[in-house]
């Protein structure tokens, strides 16, 4: 049967398993003495170790087979976790997660686990022995011929049975052929005794005394049809050789269908191409005002609408896929570095596109390990200031409206910001004479490449690209025509008109007062290096709203709302690090689309 | 009328390599299980004809569903799915009520030989 069909799903399920493992130890490291963990990690290792062997990964699964032998001891004894065991474990996981990784693509020889193998098997004895399994009847050398101990008064017709040599698990096979016996008649005697089918060098040579009506023919067929029977013996008649069962192969079906992610992609694509044709009928209905078109494009428009909400969907996955890896990279960052930390993931259920959320993996990992090596202090300077020596780090993932803010937070020592407003100043980045920087400012001046004299705990927003981004076409009056550009819809809180609301300056820039909060003003023209010697009297304000963020954007006017479709933006050198990406509007002509988080 | 069947095993995995090989066998595959309790719920709801049976599941493990099915229907064919070196959890599903077993890895040949002897 071919495999290579399975191996993306081997690889995909592996990973959620070992990733598991890492949980598990992460809670056994902090609850030693629980159980609960060990048997988890024990069922995912035994998992992968019998997905590696249907595979064929024989390297693999031996490995987890050692390893599930150590853990099967474990969850059966009582040893705390040592931390020279975790440490066995966690090594190991890596290793298993290595050598899954290297079996997908056929590099299975390249593993070398020798080492790791032979300290896994060291530990497995040390740990103690577990008891047998059941009734715990230690496995006593069976005698040569199990119908010799036979009582002889025991009623009934004398049964041997052997089992094939090759059979895998003859206690279990040689119970069903006992069970098989049962259905003609009563079983006494049997020898050796039940407890010792359990025994893993049971060698599938059985005797028992059957007491039926059935004869010897009907008895060593039925005990056949146990299957992996080699020879039954009913009192002093032979039975026929060993029935070859077939099997019927009818047509096949397919039942399960598992799609690569490019094929998505691909869709993601044509979908794209289809909401932009859309929108230029759209136009077009508009122009001809024929109700026959105007009725067809609504059609149209609502059915593109469904397919792309279906493939976002078929796209979405929860978020946990990514962090699930976090705790374990939290851990291994604090003992680096002799500290102490927790890390508490929320929101683990929410749901990102599939791209997106791997994109957003690696800048994860930088905050995370920035957190830990800047923002949590070492045990012994938190309890001098009075904290609990273990620090906290909460990874958090908040739907709101159609972005998901993932938020990083730590209970550490914070920002330094003298130590960050003395460095900006010695760079020209802020003002020599100012006395204290601004959230906005302090942001600003971390962000930037390369500077490193601070503790950089900051959120990270990640946007469904695909969403239905509705936007608001806007229109700047430069030297040559007009221009428009696109706004998420997203950030959009209401839009005002400049004048309606009352003016005034916050640190040097325009702001106007809304609802008694003062919102700072951001000029789109002044932003562009716009001539503003044409911009009408009245400017409209559209005021973009992240979170507690709020700006208020001043521009020439506002067109409409549209459904574009966001395509990815390469910046050429030296432009305005104003855009997110760009647009194709519905009358062919790209647009560029303002990144509002940035302007927030 | 093609014989159905209840899927239990806690890997998605091996639940749709079990499917394949039944599926490609003439076997309707009615439902799939990853828990033991999940699978005592399916059995009573969809009454198949056989049941695979992981032992090492999270919840309720294979050999205590096996336990709670037989308890409910004392005619339910399990077909318990085992690794090897787990000869006295075999022996102890099979005390429980399990009819047969098949070794991973599985080669379908065996899985539906097994298949035919709980059935036949």
């Amino acid at each position: 049967m071919d495999l290579s069909q399975y191996a993306e799903l081997f690889l995909a399920e592996a990973r959620e398993h070992l990733s598991a493992c890492n949980q598990l130890l992460l809670e056994w490291e902090r609850n030693s003495a629980a159980r609960e963990p060990v048997g988890g990690i024990f069922r995912a290792v035994h998992t992968v170790k019998g997905m590696a062997a249907t595979m064929g990964y024989v390297r693999v699964a031996d490995l987890a087979h050692r390893a599930e032998n150590l853990l099967d001891s474990l969850r059966r004894g009582s040893a705390a976790a040592s931390d020279e065991l975790l440490q066995l474990l966690f090594r190991t996981v890596d290793a298993l997660e290595r050598a899954v990784e290297l079996s997908v693509t056929g590099r299975e020889r390249e593993l070398d686990v020798a080492a790791l193998a032979a300290e896994l098997d060291r530990a497995g004895s040390r740990v103690a022995p577990p008891p047998s399994h059941g009734r715990g009847t230690p496995a006593a050398p069976l005698p040569p011929s199990p119908a010799e101990v036979l009582p002889p008064t025991a009623p009934g017709r004398l049964v041997q049975v052997a089992l094939r040599p090759e059979s895998p698990l003859k206690g279990g096979r040689a119970l069903v052929a006992l069970r098989k016996a049962e259905a003609l008649g009563t079983v006494h005697a049997v020898s050796p005794p039940v407890a010792a089918f359990e025994a893993e060098d049971f060698d599938g040579r059985f005797a028992f005394r059957l007491e039926s009506d059935a004869d010897a023919a009907a008895i060593a067929a039925a005990i056949k049809r146990a299957g992996d029977v080699d020879q039954v013996t009913v009192a002093e008649d032979e039975s026929a050789a060993p029935r070859m069962e077939s099997t019927a192969v009818e047509g096949g079906r397919t039942r399960h269908l598992r799609v690569d992610l490019r094929r998505l992609d691909a869709l993601m694509d044509l979908i794209g191409e289809l909401v932009i044709a859309r929108g230029r009928l759209n136009e077009l209905a508009a122009l001809r005002r024929d109700p026959a078109i105007d009725d067809i494009a609504i059609h149209v428009s609502r059915l593109s609408t469904d397919l792309q909400a279906e493939i976002i969907q078929a796209r979405m996955t929860p978020v946990w896929q990514v962090f699930d890896r976090f705790p374990r990279l939290v851990r291994d960052s604090a003992r680096q570095l002799g500290k102490q930390v927790a890390l508490r993931v929320e929101g683990k259920e929410i749901e990102l596109d599939r791209a997106i959320l791997d994109e957003l993996g690696d800048p994860l990992m930088h905050l995370l390990r920035n957190a830990v090596s800047h923002g949590i202090e070492p045990p012994a300077e938190r309890r001098r200031a009075g904290k609990k020596p273990e620090g906290e780090i909460v990874l958090s993932a908040v739907r709101e409206r159609s972005s998901v803010m993932i938020t990083i937070a730590d209970d550490g020592r914070g920002i330094d910001r003298d130590r960050v407003l003395e460095r900006a100043k010695r760079e020209g980045l802020v003002d020599a004479h100012a006395e204290a920087l601004s959230d906005d400012q302090l942001l600003r001046v971390l962000a930037r490449p390369g500077f490193t004299t601070a503790e950089a705990v900051t959120s990270v927003s990640g946007r469904g690209v695909g969403i239905d981004v509705a936007m608001t076409r806007l229109r700047a009056v430069g030297g040559v025509g007009h221009e428009r550009y696109a706004l998420p819809l997203t950030y959009v809180s209401e839009t005002v008109e400049l004048g309606a609301a009352p003016t005034t300056t916050v640190e040097g820039r325009d702001a106007i007062v809304l609802r008694d909060r003062v919102v700072p003003l951001v000029h789109l023209r002044r932003l562009l290096a716009v001539s503003e010697d044409a911009a009408p009297p009245r400017s409209p304000i559209i005021v973009l709203e992240m979170g507690e963020r709020r700006t208020g954007l001043v521009v020439d006017g506002m067109l409409g709302q549209q459904e574009i479709v966001v395509k990815g933006f390469d910046a050429p050198q030296g432009t305005l690090p104003l855009f997110s990406g760009a647009t194709i509007m519905g009358d062919g002509v790209p647009a560029l689309i303002l990144d509002a988080g940035g302007l927030l | 009328m093609s014989h159905t069947v209840l899927v239990c095993d806690d890997a998605i995995f091996m639940r749709t390599m079990i499917s394949d090989i039944l599926a490609q066998a003439g076997f309707e595959v009615v439902g799939e299980a990853e828990t033991g309790s999940q699978a005592v719920e399916r059995y009573k709801q969809l009454k198949p004809d056989l049941v695979t049976m992981d032992i090492v599941m999270p919840d309720m493990g294979g050999i205590d569903a096996v336990r709670e099915i037989v308890k409910h229907d004392p005619d339910a064919k399990i077909l318990m799915c085992s690794a090897m070196g787990q000869q006295a959890l075999v022996v102890e599903a099979i005390q429980a009520g399990a009819k047969d077993f098949v070794v991973k890895p599985f080669q379908p040949s065996r899985v539906l030989e097994a298949v035919q002897r709980v059935l036949g």
